[in-house]
């Protein structure tokens, strides 16, 4: 520090209790983070085992040698397909969700379309609970031969991100300063060309973590991908279930499934720290 | 811009159809019965019983969750090494699909080779063998541990973020004036960052009554339908039992119970952007 | 015994030396005004008093007692901050009434203190509203009330005014100055006007990048500045600075400016720079000591300019012209020039100018008998 290059004599120690706090706060806070990391741990370091390690009891907490037999189970057997399923599904949607959405939100942000009742009932869409929603789509499905489709799938998944979409990109496009399009506006573009060269570059970031966060929704969900998919279209959280048994579960299988499918998201997530608490929240609070 | 509203419709397609179904559709043929299945909602036994089970998720989940995530927001608040790293790390429960998370769990809890036992087993000095899926008392806790590890993360993100954007200088302003951490908490940390803890509130309300996936990897609503919430009942009325029209019906009355109350939350917070 | 009293005291956010060895005693009773540009270390040193700062070397003691680890609600201040800092949640009533809750004063004592605070600063009838209801000027006013009522030793205002608009400002200054004449308390006010600091201080504290530049009443740094940067700061439109040499000819010192033109100085303010006689300077003219010519006085030195610019506000006439090669501005009556290109003759009084070194930017000369 400078301060002796200053020529000054003493100087004020902090006091203890204050660093003690400080480093309490780091040990609790490193402590509650391994608590809640563990069983993610429990579950790739389980992905990981052999068969006889995982049924042994007391329970093996770091396998004799890192052995990929699992995974490729998986892969011999032709399960893991259900993750190519699950990734084609995901991001077509995602795509058609983001197309349509922004647009949407634009048009909302901008026009007012619709006004406030508008955007209330879209949000209002997100509150829905699949469960009451899924049994008029199957059957709607079975009407129109859509079960265990691709088509199926990928449709309802834009339709149901859809006012997830419009609802966050809407915020995003409300935080660009209004001056900046009437400048291009002024400066001869039509609406259309104000969206695409001045909109869109501007919310780059929320484009991006919208994205992702919608193909994670897709990506996990559960209920719709059990009831309508049979055998075409198998997503894999499905699939994962699929392991389960009543008596004994194939864990080999449910372990190594489960962190492939994680991997993905966990990936996503780890580019999108910044954007993570206003995705999730949407966008209750900003940043 | 006409090209949206006419995309917006397709939701309201869907609602209309349950709507449509709910009322008329029957076993094999389609005659319309009136309110027999609205009549027969009141007298399921089991119905209510799933509804309940709902509740009591709901009632132990949320507040543990909103308690937990409040104190792991107030201890990451402040700076400290590494603290862009965890929090990026405890994101992970969150992002994480809930089926895989129920998988998880049930490796956790498993009886014989779940770490959990063996833990309990070391701090009590002899074997463990608890089976958290199966036997009655030990059930809710399994789930319940499953689902608040899940989401403690998502309630202690937003309040990390509400809680950082307090006015500081109203934090200043009362240290000086005399008040102690209580009083600060209480009265000006609290009503700043009580928007947002009621959007949390309500979103993860909502979630925890449609609540499945968890409950479906660990007990599959068992034992018996001793866990089954108001979801799996549904599912399992519609889908093992193919009681297609009584299906719908309980949807219907899920749709309208859940759209009240999120109009009643909505009005009483004030909220509409 | 000073009422608040800094010791060499130091600041550091991170690597940045942000207060570099302060040394400042205030007397009870006095106004003291820490002015400078921003990031000078004003407010950092105004929160270091209040104890929202950790001072990393020196003290800070409060009636004699050090109290660098003290809690700021136990240091007896109170405060008022730039953006009023009120709780939203809270009736004026009981945002003035919080500190005293807080310090557990008996509850029948509260509501006569928040009477009598709201009168002084007449918000008594608003009492009863919430501070988003209210307007700038009201929730400052509120502000002062909550500082005020709990009648602590010591009076801290970080730019409390700066949020406002002009009028009001103006308003408010005259307030604040009341208040400290009916309440007579110790105070210190940071703010970046010159205005204020020249308007409200017993005693004005001028900062520049951590330490203190000049301190004293205000027309003694006014009229008297130490330093190149204190003679600029003080004083609107700003003092101009011409480069010149300084010359000795028959009559005395003087000093030659570019393009010819030759200032004799008054013996009396400037004869002690003999031997400075062949040095290049910076003369330092005030633009109200720049008149239109009048009658022959001892002093004042005559000059022929053709005026550039015209800035009418009025009751005054502000004007740019070439002094030597320098731009320079002068404040004349509102009728002395009616436009630009006009050739008019004026008077500058060297009895007021100062002399600075360039290099050292020290002032050399300003009129205090050395």
């Amino acid at each position: 520090m400078g301060l002796k290059a200053c020529g000054v004599v003493s100087v004020n120690k902090i006091p203890l209790s204050y660093r003690l706090r400080q480093h309490l706060r780091l040990v609790l806070a490193i402590a509650v983070t391994l608590v809640f990391l563990f069983p993610v741990y429990w579950l790739a370091m389980n992905s990981f085992k052999t068969a006889d390690e995982i049924y042994s009891s007391p329970p093996v907490w770091w396998p004799a040698s890192l052995q990929l037999n699992n995974y490729l189970v998986l892969f011999k057997d032709g399960d893991a397909v259900s993750v190519w399923n699950s990734l084609v599904v995901s991001t077509i949607s995602t795509v058609l969700a983001m197309s349509l959405g922004t647009l949407c939100a634009y048009s909302l942000a901008r026009f007012k379309t619709g006004g406030d009742h508008l955007s209330n009932w879209i949000i209002s869409q997100r509150m829905v609970p699949p469960i009451a929603v899924v049994f008029p789509i199957f059957l709607l499905y079975v009407f129109l031969g859509w079960v265990d489709t691709y088509i199926g799938m990928i449709l309802l998944y834009t339709a149901f991100n859809l006012p997830y979409v419009i609802w966050m990109m809407r915020g995003y496009i409300q935080d660009i300063p209004r001056s900046l399009e009437e400048a291009a506006l002024v400066d001869g573009c039509t609406h259309w060309e104000v969206f695409w060269k001045v909109v869109i570059p501007m919310c780059k970031g929320g484009l991006f973590a919208t994205a992702i966060f919608t193909f994670i929704f897709a990506w996990n969900e559960f209920l719709f991908a059990l009831v309508l998919t049979r055998t075409e279209v198998v997503t894999y959280t499905v699939q994962v279930t699929h392991y389960l048994g009543g008596q004994s579960n194939f864990w080999t299988k449910i372990a190594a499934m489960s962190v492939l499918g994680t991997l993905p998201v966990f990936i996503a997530v780890m580019f999108m720290q910044r954007y993570l608490v206003r995705g999730i929240s949407l966008g209750a609070v900003k940043g | 811009m006409l090209v949206l509203l006419l995309v917006a419709v397709f939701p309201l397609v869907y609602l209309i159809l349950v709507s449509f179904q709910g009322i008329t559709m029957m076993d094999n043929s389609s005659d319309f019965v009136g309110f027999v299945n609205y009549q027969a909602i009141l007298e399921d036994t089991r119905l209510w019983q799933a509804l309940w089970h709902t509740v009591v998720f709901l009632a132990i989940a949320l507040p543990l969750e909103l308690l937990l995530g409040l104190l792991m927001a107030q201890l990451f608040l402040e700076k400290l090494p590494g603290r862009q790293i965890m929090i990026g790390l405890l994101v992970l429960p969150v992002v994480i699909s809930p089926i895989v998370a129920g998988t998880i769990w049930s490796l956790m809890f498993d009886n014989r080779y779940g770490p959990i036992n063996q833990v309990l087993g070391w701090m009590v000095d002899h074997e463990m063998p608890l089976l958290w899926t199966i036997k009655p008392e030990l059930v809710y806790p399994a789930i319940l541990v499953a689902e608040v590890w899940q989401w403690t993360p998502f309630m202690f993100l937003l309040l990390l973020a509400a809680l950082a954007n307090v006015d500081k200088s109203q934090l200043e302003a009362a240290s000086i004036d005399g008040a102690g951490y209580w009083r600060i908490f209480f009265r000006i940390v609290l009503p700043s960052i009580w928007p947002v803890m009621a959007i949390a509130l309500l979103i993860r309300m909502l979630d925890l009554f449609r609540l499945f996936d968890v409950v479906w990897t660990l007990t599959q609503g068992g034992p018996g339908t001793m866990t089954e919430t108001i979801s799996i009942f549904t599912y399992s009325q519609g889908f093992k039992q193919f009681e297609t029209s009584y299906t719908a019906a309980v949807a219907l009355m899920i749709v309208v119970f859940l759209s009240a109350v999120l109009m009643w939350a909505l009005k009483r917070v004030g909220l509409s952007r | 015994m000073a009422d608040l009293q800094i010791e060499t005291l130091h600041k550091y956010y991170g690597d940045n030396h942000v207060v570099k060895g302060i040394d400042l005693s205030i007397p009870a009773g006095e106004f003291t005004v820490l002015v400078g540009q921003s990031g000078c270390g004003k407010s950092t040193l105004l929160r270091t008093i209040a104890g929202l700062e950790y001072a990393d070397a020196g003290s800070v003691s409060i009636a004699g007692q050090r109290v660098n680890d003290m809690a700021p609600k136990d240091r007896d201040i109170a405060m008022v901050f730039q953006n009023y800092a009120l709780y939203p949640y809270m009736t004026v009533f009981d945002n003035i009434a919080f500190g005293l809750r807080a310090r557990k004063t008996p509850a029948h004592e509260i509501a006569p203190k928040v009477q009598k605070a709201a009168d002084m600063l007449a918000i008594s009838h608003l009492l009863e509203r919430y501070p988003r209801q209210l307007s700038g000027g009201q929730l400052q006013r509120v502000a002062i009330g909550r500082a005020v009522v709990r009648n602590a030793r010591l009076y801290l205002f970080d730019e409390p005014l700066s949020n406002l608009d002009a009028q009001l400002r103006d308003e408010m200054r005259g307030e604040i100055k009341r208040l400290h004449q009916d309440l007579g308390k110790t105070m210190i006010y940071v703010t970046h006007d010159q205005i204020e600091a020249m308007t409200l201080a017993d005693r004005i504290v001028l900062m520049r990048e951590g330490r203190i530049e000049q301190q004293g009443a205000p027309l003694e740094l006014f009229e008297h500045p130490d330093a190149k940067y204190v003679a600029g700061f003080l004083g609107s439109p700003s003092m101009n600075f011409i480069p010149a040499q300084l010359h000795s000819d028959a009559s005395g010192l003087c000093l030659n400016l570019a393009a010819g033109l030759s200032l004799a100085l008054p013996n009396s303010r400037f004869g002690h720079l003999q031997d400075r006689v062949g040095t290049a300077v910076l003369l330092g003219v005030r633009p109200e000591h720049i008149q239109r010519k009048g009658t022959e006085r001892p002093g004042m030195a005559a000059i022929h300019v053709d005026i550039e610019l015209v800035q009418p506000t009025g009751s005054r006439t502000f004007v740019e012209f070439k002094l030597g090669n320098s731009t320079t501005v002068a404040e004349l009556q509102a009728h002395d020039v009616q436009r630009s290109g006009e050739r008019i003759a004026l008077d500058i009084d060297m009895n007021r100018v100062i002399l600075i070194d360039p290099t050292s930017e020290q002032v050399i000369a300003n009129g205090r008998q050395h």
